[in-house]
């Protein structure tokens, strides 16, 4: 397995790697240059319309709302925002592109030189040989983000699982075709599969944040792309790149670069040339073969767009879109360790996801910051499981951030066990009751009187002499099941540190 | 009622409905049959649709009964360049590439001139996709010019020209991108002109460079080439390259004269090598009217725009070349039988389907824009532009409009610059530097050639979006040589009543 | 700059265009010749001067993010040389297999 021998490779190669993202612009009305909704799948050819189909004389005209989209991505990477950009016609035939050119940008894009800053820890931190596998962030550039429209799709009959070789004929769907795409180029910063999956995944996270795509790998609305090349440590110049495509999953991304450093190695170990090429990783095979070579590679023609205008963005339009840059997760990260004394690991999961960071603000707010650090165990423990089971989404979900605020504090002041509490959770998911309302229903309020609880338990040793009579013996590991045996007179409501503490003072 | 549609104004078209003289379904009855007489000697039509004019004109009548107010071209007959889509006609651009093609959508301009009353006659014939100054380029055959049948009636509009010069339409839309409107006005004796780029819409019209493109009217007199610029000029969503300036009524600065007007005429294109000798004097001979009707007349150079042709035909197929790229055979339009592969689809489709002159603009745009040569042409051409533009600024300081020749020369015989195509080229020098500069131009019939009797225009340049007194200049010169421009093979149908 | 054969001959692949020898030799020579002409431009001078892809000096021309009706499906193939199920018919595709 290449994976394996990774560690060993990287001993001696460093790799050099750059990622191109393209990510639909999913949460946009409408199309790129025209009025067909945005939306995933569907009977083909049904989301069409002249523009999109290249019918002669359509016209373009730019989704004003991708543009701001792309400057408000360019700016939570810390772009620089074009004052002068432009569109251009990227020129080749292919049967899913109607025009038989893509309309991108060329060398004026929306964003230029940008970064992202990414952590890396556990055992992924450990393919920096030269760090010394201790946690380490890091700083990733971003050379670019620009904005274009994304193909059809085709449906190739007569061949082998739909790939095109071997397949008899094509049919085209055009509903994908105009999809507003964008496109974030890295700049050759990455030096471990694992940088290079942590990138991905941080720039995803961002952009739900932004709430600019839904960014799903699986039904490619974001689809990532690698320039890899590798050079013996020590070495400053550049080896010969290739790159790799199809990695449609973060997984498939880190173990396509994984394979692919091990096989370049391979080649140079063996006094091989690498041959700049573009390579297709095989989920399957868990390999990347060659998809087409440089000698193949297109004349791509590109020149300004005449069906439009240049973009000439002023200081004032550019804070206008700065303004509705929301919270990203780093800073509300801090925000939560310091607000709330949370753990930087749990203040981190809390804060990834726009809405269910949310949630959880929402019940903070409501139960007090002094309750912060059990909500959050709530959040990330029952209330992620019941997610995670349904699966639920959050907007979905009969368990309101109120009713998980209204929990804790019920818990707080001991009115429930942590075990009833878990009872009381599992009938909220079910009913959509409040906590409150459920225990006064199922008679589960904890008993901390002390009377009810020494009464219980001394029906319970004088029901019990044998057992009572091994405990003084010794056996004191009988003190779990005399618990049980109190919470089980008292139907659960006993409050399990008052009887544990009655049980070892009476039985003592 | 008898009348003579032949020779009648857009105007006078409308108000004899209005006034219930005629009928619009007669005014299409008399069309059809004026297109029967000499259609067949001009061929400037590649489809008829006398069912989508009887309908509209149908709405017309159904307004005149009701005693509603008519719009501005309510029962005008109007041609159509094949370029245009228009919802139940072919859209050809004269391509074998688009035979069968018929548009789900409509143009804008064509929907305007419809919706402001228009009766849609029918589609014109043009060289294909534009590319020509002669209408020869044709998958369908040439146009005749009405003036003398052997000769062309320019190009690429030559069809929409034709079809107004031969009384079959009083008002046709063309497509200026090089001189398609202009050039073509100037060799049959119509009125004819470009707007400012971005004045009407490009939606819908087959784009051929789409940078220097714009839709505009052929006429039998100024005043109907305003009333049509009235009705299809504006902003539209669907373009991106349409301006958001008010749209005056054109119309009604037609009859301001030219006092005390800063006329500039171009000096050094007016003794353009190349230009016949009596352009040159009629051209003169213009200038000195409108001198003697009072307005302040001076010389200009422009030595950049010279120039516009080599950055024209570089600009031009550039764009060309792209905007061809979808006519693949996938969508829509000419298929090869029995491709191999997706590859021998498009290489067959393409070369089976376009005609010389578009392989000709498509190889050299590609080859201009192709890895290496990008910056030596292109890009060149591209800055060329720009001192042209600014020269024409420079110029527009001291002027309020300019005037050149509208075509070196007057028609000339079909086939007679078919082998060069740099002859051919050289039909539009004057009108090229306009869509380069995006600048409007006019061209009114000025003379009738001492020797053969064919028409020569005078082009009238404005300021960008100042086409009311671009369109003045050209109405006061149009009254002050009261021109008879009915062509001498097609004798005036006198009124009998 | 003098254009060959086979310049000519890769510029039609990229054209996707496929020429006979006898079109491609006059191609040759008529590109030659016209290009030759456009090359006056060379003798400009340049320095410094902005490229114009547009003649009027309009910016930032966009849309409202707002859906509109688009083409039913019988229209959007009314004009395919070949449907099937909805979509349009392509032959097989030998070769690369791209994207963007
Ligand atoms: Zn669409």
């Amino acid at each position: 397995m290449a994976r394996d021998r990774l560690p060993v490779v990287l001993e001696r190669y460093e790799a050099v790697i750059g990622l191109e993202v393209h990510t639909e612009l999913t949460t946009l009305n409408s199309k790129m240059f025209c009025g067909c909704p945005v939306e995933f799948g569907g009977e083909p050819n049904t989301r069409v319309c002249p523009v999109c189909l290249g019918l002669p004389g359509a016209l373009p005209v730019p989704n004003e709302a991708a543009v701001e989209a792309t400057v408000l991505a360019g700016l939570a990477l810390n772009c620089e925002i074009a004052p002068f950009s432009q569109f251009h016609r990227k020129q080749y035939f292919y049967p899913d592109m109607p025009k038989d050119y893509q309309i991108s940008q060329y060398d004026l894009p929306f964003c230029g030189l940008g970064h992202l800053d990414i952590e890396v820890d556990g055992d992924g931190a450990k393919q920096r040989v030269d760090l010394g596998a201790e946690p380490y962030a890091t700083r990733i550039g971003v050379t670019r983000i620009h904005l274009e429209e994304d193909t059809g799709k085709m449906i190739h009959v007569g061949g082998v699982e739909g790939r095109i070789a071997g397949a008899d004929h094509s049919l085209v769907d055009f509903n994908r075709a105009g999809t507003p795409l964008m496109e974030l180029v890295s700049e050759p910063d990455i030096r471990t599969p694992e940088e290079a999956r942590r990138f991905a995944q941080k720039l995803r996270l961002i952009l739900l944040n932004l709430g600019v795509s839904d960014c799903s790998m699986e039904e490619g609305s974001m689809r990532v792309d690698g320039n890899i090349s590798i050079r013996l440590r020590g070495e400053t110049e550049l080896g010969t790149k290739t790159e790799i495509k199809n990695m449609n999953s973060f997984k498939a991304l880190h173990d396509a670069l994984a394979f692919e450093i091990v096989r370049q190695a391979d080649v140079l170990d063996e006094g091989g040339r690498i041959v700049q090429e573009t390579r297709h990783w095989d989920v399957t095979a868990k390999r990347t073969s060659t998809l087409r070579s440089k000698e193949q590679a297109h004349d791509y023609r590109y020149f300004p767009e005449p069906d439009m205008v240049p973009f000439e963005f002023t200081p004032e339009w550019i804070d206008a879109i700065r303004v509705r840059l929301p919270e990203l997760p780093d800073a509300r990260r801090e925000r939560f360790v310091r607000d709330f004394g949370l753990s930087p690991s749990d203040a981190r999961s809390l804060s990834e996801d726009v809405e269910f960071s949310a949630y959880f603000e929402e019940a903070v707010a409501l139960a007090g910051n002094s309750l912060a650090k059990p909500l959050a165990n709530w959040a990330l423990g029952d209330l992620s499981a019941y997610l995670n089971a349904g699966p639920v989404a959050l907007a979905d979900a009969k368990v309101t951030p109120a009713m998980l605020a209204e929990l804790v504090e019920i818990i707080d002041d001991g009115t429930i066990s942590g075990k009833q509490a878990k009872q009381v959770f599992a009938e909220m998911a079910e009913s959509g009751d409040a906590p409150g309302a459920i225990i006064e229903l199922k008679g589960m309020k904890q008993v901390s009187d002390t009377d009810a609880i020494e009464a219980a338990v001394d029906r319970v040793i004088a029901a019990n002499p044998d057992e009572v009579a091994s405990y003084r013996a010794g056996k004191t590991t009988l003190i779990g099941w005399f618990v049980g045996q109190v919470m089980r007179e008292m139907r659960g409501q006993g409050n399990p540190a008052l009887v544990n503490e009655t049980l070892v003072r009476k039985l003592g | 009622m008898s009348f003579d549609v032949s020779t009648l104004s857009a105007r006078a078209i409308r108000d004899g409905i209005a006034a219930r003289t005629f009928s619009a379904a007669e005014v299409v009855d008399a069309t059809y049959a004026r297109i029967d007489a000499v259609e067949g000697a001009v061929h400037a039509f590649n489809e008829l649709t006398p069912e989508l004019a009887r309908e509209a004109a149908g709405r017309i009548d159904a307004m005149v009964a009701a005693g509603e107010p008519l719009p501005p071209l309510a029962g005008v007959p109007t041609g159509f360049k094949d370029n245009m889509n228009l919802v139940g006609t072919h859209t050809t651009c004269s391509s074998k590439i688009l035979e069968g093609f018929k548009s789900p959508y409509d143009c804008t301009a064509v929907r305007r001139l419809l919706n402001a009353g228009a009766l849609p006659i029918g589609k014109c014939n043009m060289d294909e996709f534009a590319f020509g100054s002669s209408t020869e380029n044709s998958a369908f055959g040439p146009t005749h010019n009405p003036w003398d049948l052997e000769r062309v009636p320019g190009g690429s509009s030559g069809g929409s020209a034709a079809s107004v010069s031969a009384g079959m339409v009083a008002v046709s839309l063309g497509s200026d991108t090089g001189g398609s409107i202009r050039q073509p006005g100037a060799l049959t004796g119509t009125v004819a002109m470009k707007p400012t780029y971005g004045r009407v819409s490009r939606y819908g019209v087959v784009a051929f460079a789409s940078s220097l493109d714009q839709i505009g009217p052929f006429a039998r007199s100024v005043e109907d080439a305003a009333l049509v610029l009235n009705a299809i000029s504006g902003h539209d969503d669907m373009d991106a390259t349409s301006v958001r300036e008010p749209v005056p009524d054109f119309t009604a600065t037609l009859g301001d004269g030219v006092k005390g007007l800063r006329i500039g005429v171009v000096r050094d294109m007016l003794e353009l090598e190349g230009c016949a000798a009596e352009v040159r004097s009629a051209t003169e001979a213009s200038v000195k009217l409108l001198e003697g009707l009072c307005a302040e007349v001076g010389d200009v150079d422009l030595p950049m725009s010279q120039h516009g042709l080599a950055a024209y035909y570089i600009i031009g197929p550039a764009e060309a070349s792209s905007n061809l790229a979808r006519f693949d055979g996938i969508r829509y339009g000419h298929r090869v039988a029995e491709p191999s592969d997706v590859l021998d689809l498009y290489m067959r489709s393409r070369a089976e389907g376009f005609g010389p002159e578009s392989i000709r603009r498509i190889m050299l745009g590609t080859y201009a824009l192709s890895a290496g040569y990008y910056d030596a042409y292109y890009g060149t051409a591209q800055k060329t532009r720009t001192l042209i533009t600014r020269e024409f600024e420079a110029a527009f300081e001291r002027f309020d409009v300019l005037i050149t020749p509208t075509s070196p020369t007057v028609a000339f015989k079909i086939g007679e610059r078919a082998e060069d195509p740099l002859a051919m080229y050289l039909s539009d020098v004057y009108t090229i530097p306009l869509n380069l500069a995006g600048l409007p131009g006019v061209s009114i019939p000025c003379a009738k050639c001492g020797t053969s009797g064919l028409p020569i225009g005078v082009q009238v340049i404005g300021k960008h979006f100042d086409e009311a007194t671009m369109l003045q200049v050209a109405a006061a010169l149009e009254g002050a040589l009261a021109l008879d421009m009915t062509p001498p093979a097609f004798p005036l149908h006198r009124r009998s009543s | 700059m003098s254009i060959s054969e086979a310049d000519v001959r890769h510029v039609a692949i990229l054209a996707r265009l496929a020429l006979s020898d006898e079109q491609v030799s006059r191609l040759k020579e008529e590109m030659n010749s016209i290009l030759g002409h456009m090359d006056q431009m060379q003798s400009l001078d340049l320095e410094g001067v902005e490229p114009t892809s547009h003649s009027i000096p309009l910016r930032n021309a966009t849309r409202p993010d707002v859906v509109k009706p688009g083409l039913s499906r019988d229209l959007a193939l009314m004009n395919a040389p070949q449907a099937e199920n909805g979509a349009f018919v392509i032959p097989r595709i030998v070769g690369v297999e791209e994207g963007a």
